[in-house]
């Protein structure tokens, strides 16, 4: 797995792959090596065999999820008693306030919904870093059909594309 | 399902399927021409409706609910079908749902704003209307009344179409990154901008993955609550024909039955114009068939309880209701919907009917009509006559209702055929992810495929 981003440019070396089991037995490769930190691995869709490979557990996203569920919840219920309290409205002799928590189940799972969704999409970005004007896109052809490892801050002489080299790169070139 | 026959390779996708940014088939011209004139027309009826007031509707009361709710139950109904296909078919792993989820997605979030408008025109002043739908206080400091069904529909619409479309969105945002890099200067940049910056990396994949997952588990519900709210604004009443609880289950089912039909009504001709023959496979078609089908029997089961339980209730109120229904002044829009709901989605039991797509085309056709005409029949047969015989009448549609309705439909095409021109029809990276894997031959990978 990637660990923290040492070099933060988009400089460095890029090894395009054009097979998924030689990306990801390269994967394996690299996390072994103390020189590739900060690497990064590009894939046009999410194969689950990379996931693997890059040792990924499961996702920060989740607590993202579960925070905005509950946020919405709460605000859901609260929305309903809170105004129940400012002005009690009593339609066809019921009673406002906590007895009507049945009918405010309603507002307060569709808030649940709506919270823990945009906290989710909120989480995806966070976590993926995105947006970034900074960075910049290293190959057109990442977002196609090409797999891709990244080294920041290595040349194209160093040990690193060597290793690429072998693991089967189709073509390793600076960025 | 078995395995489909890919002629195409993962290295096809993006180069065929992008083709729609392309210059359109001719047909494709001619469609949008229909519909944006339908679209047209119906905006000239809305804006004299709103100018010269709602007596311009046949309506009188008791009637007030007449095809305006009809129209929003029915565009209701259209959405389910996109997340149902987005998210439960997601959850369930069901691999056909790649090829078409793009579509049904943005099928969706047209329908229900397409649903959205017409409480808004059915109040009048629809400037009024949005601001009293809200959950303000108004100048008394009154609330809404949260224990109206009315005031959670608002609550279900809107969250629905909100998450409905980041989850539309969600699955875009690889896609349009992969727009970007095949395209130069302003269109780069606008839909880099889009793309928020999309890189691709195995992070960002991971984390997209995760927040796909639960953006499905956290749809699923809401599918099956959307529609049971919906129909809580007839079942919540008193109204005999609408005071049942077999309504949610009921409303949903027909919801999931409608959206289907329409995915596949818009499928073909989508398919045709955009030459994607080799990525929606008969297989993929033939799935949306068999779920339609299945809604379609579990509708029919409920046309049958619901018959039995007005009589078996013995409520001459309820049983009067019915049998106006289908012997009645009615029995025109109640038989039409039993046939097309019912009887004729029957052929799809044959897998040659299911092939044919000609055939599959005009039954998911009379699908809808028959759809809409159920709204038509639960609405206006049971409104009509309330609890003061004094107001008893008969309701026909006239030009207004007829034409506001046909714009509607403009309008929902209109949009959707502005999506099919600047956004991929197909989801990119998840069509990839049911395609052959690009392995390299050597040895065997370990690992299985999940699916997406």
């Amino acid at each position: 797995m990637a660990t923290k981003s040492v070099v933060d440019q988009d400089v460095g070396v890029i090894g395009i792959f054009k097979h998924l089991d030689t990306v990801c037995s390269a994967i394996e490769r690299v996390r072994e090596r103390d020189d590739f930190r900060g690497h990064e691995v590009f894939s046009p869709t999410s194969y689950h065999e990379i996931e693997h490979a890059c040792g990924f557990g499961a996702s920060p996203v989740r607590f993202f999820t579960l925070i905005g569920a509950l946020t919405g919840m709460c605000s859901g219920f609260a929305l309903a008693l809170a105004t129940d309290w400012d002005w009690p409205l009593i339609v066809g002799g019921k009673t406002p306030g906590l007895p009507s928590i049945p009918a405010y189940v309603v507002i307060g799972f569709e808030c649940t919904i709506l919270f823990g969704a945009i906290a989710t999409i909120l989480g995806m970005l966070v976590m993926g870093r995105i947006p970034n004007p900074k960075r910049r896109v290293l190959d057109t052809r990442l977002t196609d059909d090409r797999f891709a490892i990244y080294v920041p801050g290595a040349r194209l002489d160093s040990p690193q594309a060597q290793l690429l080299r072998e693991c089967g790169a189709d073509e390793v070139r600076a960025t | 399902m078995t395995t489909p026959m890919w002629t195409k390779t993962i290295s096809d996708v993006n180069e065929e399927i992008l083709v729609n940014l392309e210059k359109p088939h001719p047909a494709f011209y001619a469609v949008f021409g229909l519909a944006l004139s339908l679209f047209l027309a119906g905006i000239v009826f809305v804006a004299l409706h709103t100018t010269f007031g709602l007596g311009l509707w046949q309506f009188a009361p008791p009637l007030y609910w007449a095809v305006d709710i009809t129209n929003f139950v029915f565009w209701v109904g259209i959405g389910h079908a996109g997340t149902l296909i987005s998210a439960i078919l997601f959850l369930f792993r069901a691999k056909w749902r790649n090829t078409v989820n793009r579509s049904a997605e943005a099928m969706t979030i047209f329908a229900v704003m397409c649903a959205a408008i017409f409480p808004l025109i059915h109040m009048g002043r629809m400037w009024l209307g949005a601001y009293w739908a809200m959950p303000f206080p108004n100048t008394n400091n009154l609330w809404v009344n949260f224990r109206s069904p009315l005031v959670w529909d608002v609550f279900a619409i809107s969250t629905y179409f909100t998450v409905s479309l980041l989850f539309w969105y969600m699955g875009l945002v690889p896609d349009l990154a992969s727009i970007r890099d095949r395209t130069k200067g302003i269109k780069r940049l606008v839909y880099g901008f889009m793309s928020f910056g999309w890189r691709g990396t195995a992070k960002q994949w991971w984390h997209y993955e995760a927040g796909y997952g639960f953006l499905a588990a956290l749809a699923t519900p809401l599918v099956l609550s959307v529609h049971s709210v919906v129909s809580w604004d007839f079942a919540m009443s008193l109204q005999p024909g609408w005071h049942t609880t077999i309504f949610p289950p009921y409303f949903v089912a027909g919801a999931i039955l409608s959206g289907c039909a329409m995915v596949y009504n818009l499928l073909i001709p989508v398919r045709f114009m955009f030459r994607l023959e080799k990525f929606i496979l008969p297989e993929h078609l033939d799935a949306c068939l068999k779920l339609t089908l299945l809604t379609s029997t579990i509708v029919f089961y409920a046309y049958g309880v619901e018959f039995f339980v007005a009589w078996y209730s013995g409520n001459p109120y309820e049983w009067a209701i019915f049998e106006k229904r289908a012997i009645g002044p009615y029995s025109f829009y109640f038989w039409t919907m039993v046939f097309c709901n019912c009887i004729f989605p029957l052929a799809w039991w044959s897998k040659k009917v299911r092939a044919s797509i000609p055939i599959s085309f005009v039954i998911c056709l009379l699908v809808n009509v028959g759809m809409w005409f159920e709204r038509y029949n639960i609405i206006v047969s049971s409104l009509v006559e309330d609890f003061l015989p004094s107001a008893w009448g008969h309701f026909e549609p006239g030009l207004w209702e007829i034409v506001i309705t046909l714009g509607s439909f403009g309008m929902f095409f209109v949009f959707f055929f502005i999506f099919c021109k600047f956004f991929p029809i197909i989801s990119l990276s998840e069509i990839k992810l049911i395609m052959p894997k690009p392995l390299s031959g050597k040895k065997a990978h370990g690992g299985s495929h999940h699916g997406h």
